[in-house]
């Protein structure tokens, strides 16, 4: 018994070792290229550097978005929701349908005979937009649990996983089957064009914040603060916070444990949804596979804030963004690099703080 | 037990398609048997000369393809006619048939066209290749359409003496293998990377230029030759990176190249990733830099998705130079098919141009003998289709070097104007 915990202790002190040779080295080359790059050998300007600051924070202000919605589930039935990235893509073509559907509904003036709706009322058609994309997405958020999921319930924890898998892979084919395989451009009103926005003079060149980029921004600070404080000092966000701690005590307390299951899934299909007609609004593209590539990031995003945490997931989103849009310049690699890096951090932050950026040590029942 | 009727019974199958094959054949090649090419033996298109036969052919090496009073000349072509890809065989064999209606004949002697479908496939090629060499009245292919099935027929062709003209195998490697019959009138993507960085460097003026691509061996290797020949040329690259295909937010790559301030960003890929950077180049700090794109980026999606951002964005392409003759050909193909020409494949016009050049040479070559009948000397056609000069075609002038490279003119670029693509100045 004794011999044991020695070899135990041992153990855990070489690894401990290992440890800290590789963050001094990892952190001594960061320092050496922040240096390098910025100081020794400018190889970009101010306004260069600003332009990958937000580039970086509008992309990771999405991740965010949809890394709450990872994290919220993990938080209270301690899976792995492959199928979020999916309620985005639902969610997106929900924006998108109202967008061609208003735009089509002539709305005349004295002054513009050919104006349409969208482009007469833009505020109400970025709105709608939004009501359809949050509930087409939650309806498929509620209803993936309900068939996909809650079947699965007493299995063991790799089922729902795969049944999961499963789910993205029918919702993808299902959309590509409805609205067909090609790529679809979202039709933005004039005044949210892409690529125009506020011309801001930085180092002898010329920044363009987008007004696209600025609305994705701002839209899901507010949603990630709304759901914190729901989630806080709600009374359902108290229910939810007992079933993440322990649904069987949590059902003693006469909560009702399916019913708030199905409250956060549809809580984060809108928040998936939400993500998923930003997501058509700055970068202009829907089409079936869209989801894939933000969920698998998202989930990253989620991990390295320590899942099951909502400000680390608000967090880890940001910085993956960062580290996308800032990282292959600081280190000065090829920008094709850039998933290369987001991975490469998440394997460091699960050698160094496996349980993530913000994450709590979980407890083995929990785990 | 089971295992032992099935292979009893594909055993059958096999056997009685063997049967099958052997039956429909006429001649007494075995054309079914890849093992041993009709080619190897002697080629079995080739018929003693008979009384009345002009001398060309007791010389020619491969003797005389002989037709009778109201045969017809057959041109072949092995294409996918079916498939994942059979718009581009569909729409290539309709293009060579419009300049078989357009052939005219040769003392009395019609032309046909024989369109075989061989799936794209280098198995299908070879099979194609067999069977065609076993038919004496085939004096030229007019293809074949998919480099891998071309490289597959050459060999097959090269022995029975047949000359081919493919208007769309564009591997670069199938003119270095010193083939005497293989011929192209379609360019390669060297040619095209060498014309665009002589068009940046001559034409626009472009001394810093930017080159991206999407990795894909199509657009990275066309990205490497414009950034050889343009460095050649004496221009500078300034940068030369990848993206990853299917994202759709470059702007951070595009800020990356924006801050080496460029005056050109040449594109190696295809219009759904040019699309996506085309739109972000001004929140880019890319304001103003001229995006040269392939030919993967010519069409019309690329102008609809990027609206008035393409504005002043330049694309190659294989669609020839408004002309006289390309109005006549698209209004028969229009009449034809009822579909417009190069809706289905870019490949239309060099389809018409490989089948008329073929036709033209084989009127140059055709001796009418005493006896009435028609003579083709298959050594002296493939010596001459090689030796082809100064044909005008849809595409531009024809002119075939010694390696079987005869589309000289070159792609044609365009810039978009307006929401159309129009002519660049050349």
């Amino acid at each position: 018994m004794a011999t044991e915990e020695k070899v135990r202790k041992k153990k855990i002190g070489t690894y401990q070792v290992v440890q800290i040779i590789l963050g001094v080295l990892f952190g001594g080359y960061l320092a050496w290229r922040l240096y390098e790059i910025l100081i020794a050998n400018p190889v970009y300007g101010p306004d260069t550097w600003l332009r990958f600051a937000i580039a970086g924070i509008i992309l990771g202000s999405v991740y965010a978005l949809v890394a709450i919605g990872y994290t919220l589930v993990y938080g209270i039935l301690h899976m792995i929701n492959f199928a979020h990235g999916d309620i985005m893509m639902i969610g997106a073509f929900g924006g998108y349908f109202v967008f061609e559907g208003l735009k089509s509904i002539p709305a005349p003036t004295a002054a513009d005979p050919g104006l349409n709706f969208l482009n007469a009322y833009p505020v109400i058609s970025v709105i709608l937009a939004f009501v359809v994309g949050v509930s087409v997405a939650a309806l498929s958020g509620y209803f993936l649990e309900r068939i996909a999921y809650r079947p699965l319930r007493s299995a063991p924890r790799l089922v729902p996983l795969i049944s999961a898998i499963g789910a993205s892979i029918f919702l993808e084919n299902a959309a590509m089957l409805m609205f067909g395989a090609q790529r679809r451009d979202f039709t933005n009103p004039t005044v949210l064009t892409r690529g125009d926005g506020w011309e801001l003079p930085v180092g002898g060149g010329t920044v363009i914040l987008t007004y696209t980029g600025v609305l994705t921004f701002v839209l899901s600070i507010v949603i990630l603060v709304l759901l914190y404080l729901l989630v806080q000092r709600t009374r359902m966000g108290r229910a939810m916070r007992a079933v993440a701690e322990n649904k069987n005590v949590a059902a003693l307390m006469g909560i009702n444990v399916d019913g708030i299951i199905s409250r956060t899934f549809i809580l984060s299909g809108a928040l998936a949804g939400a993500a998923g007609v930003m997501w058509g609004i700055h970068l202009g593209l829907v089409y079936y596979f869209l989801g894939f590539i933000p969920g698998i990031k998202a989930f990253t995003a989620a991990v390295l804030g320590g899942i099951g945490n909502l400000p680390g997931a608000m967090l880890g989103g940001l910085f993956l963004g960062a580290v996308e849009a800032l990282g292959p310049a600081v280190l000065g690699i090829d920008f094709q690099l850039k998933d290369v890096l987001a991975f490469g951090i998440l394997i460091l932050v699960l050698i160094f703080r496996p349980t993530g950026i913000l994450g709590e040590v979980l407890s083995e029942e929990k785990v | 037990m089971s295992k032992r009727i099935y292979a009893l019974v594909s055993l059958l199958v096999l056997a009685s398609m063997m049967l099958a094959a052997c039956g429909s054949t006429p001649t007494e090649a075995p054309a079914a048997s890849t093992e041993a090419p009709a080619a190897t033996e002697a080629p079995a298109a080739t018929e003693p000369a008979a009384a009345g036969a002009p001398e060309a052919c007791s010389t020619d090496e491969f003797g005389c393809a002989v037709f009778k009073p109201g045969d017809v000349i057959k041109i072949g072509m092995g294409a996918p006619m079916t498939g994942d890809y059979a718009a581009f065989g569909i729409d290539i064999s309709q293009g060579a048939s419009i300049a078989i209606q357009d052939a005219g004949d040769v003392n009395g002697f019609k032309f046909e066209l024989v369109a075989e479908d061989d799936g794209g496939s280098p198995e299908g090629g070879a099979a194609v290749a067999n069977k065609f060499v076993t038919d004496p009245a085939i004096v030229a292919i007019a293809g074949h359409i998919f480099s891998g099935a071309t490289n597959a027929a050459m060999p097959i062709y090269e022995k029975a003496g047949i000359p081919m003209m493919s208007p769309s195998a564009t591997n670069p490697d199938l003119t270095k293998q010193s083939s005497k019959v293989f011929n192209r009138l379609v360019f390669t993507d060297a040619d095209q990377g060498r014309f665009a960085a002589e068009y940046l460097f001559g034409k626009l003026t472009i001394t810093k230029l930017a080159v991206i691509h999407d990795g894909s061996s199509y657009g990275q290797g066309l990205a490497q030759v414009t950034n050889d020949e343009f460095i050649k040329l004496g221009g500078e690259v300034v940068d030369f990176t990848a993206i990853t295909p299917g994202e759709s937010d470059y702007s951070a790559t595009l800020a990356d190249v924006a801050s080496k301030q460029p005056q050109a960003i040449y594109f190696g890929g295809y219009n759904a990733e040019a699309a996506v950077i085309v739109n972000q180049m001004k929140q880019s700090g890319l304001d103003g830099v001229i995006f040269f794109g392939d030919d993967g980026t010519f069409g019309q999606d690329f102008l609809d998705r990027t609206a008035a951002n393409s504005e002043g964005t330049y694309s190659t392409s294989l669609v020839p130079s408004a002309s006289e003759a390309k109005a006549k050909f698209d209004a028969a193909y229009e009449a034809a098919y009822q579909t417009p020409a190069g809706k289905l494949s870019p490949y239309t016009w060099t389809a018409y141009d490989s089948a008329a050049a073929l036709i033209a040479t084989i009127k140059s070559v055709a001796i009418l003998g005493d006896d009435g009948n028609l003579y083709i000397p298959r050594a002296a056609l493939v010596a001459a289709v090689r030796s082809i000069k100064d044909y005008q075609g849809l595409s531009g002038m024809v002119t075939c070097l010694e390696n079987g490279e005869c589309a000289s003119s070159g792609p044609t670029f365009y810039i978009a104007k307006d929401g159309v693509w129009v002519e660049a100045e050349k």
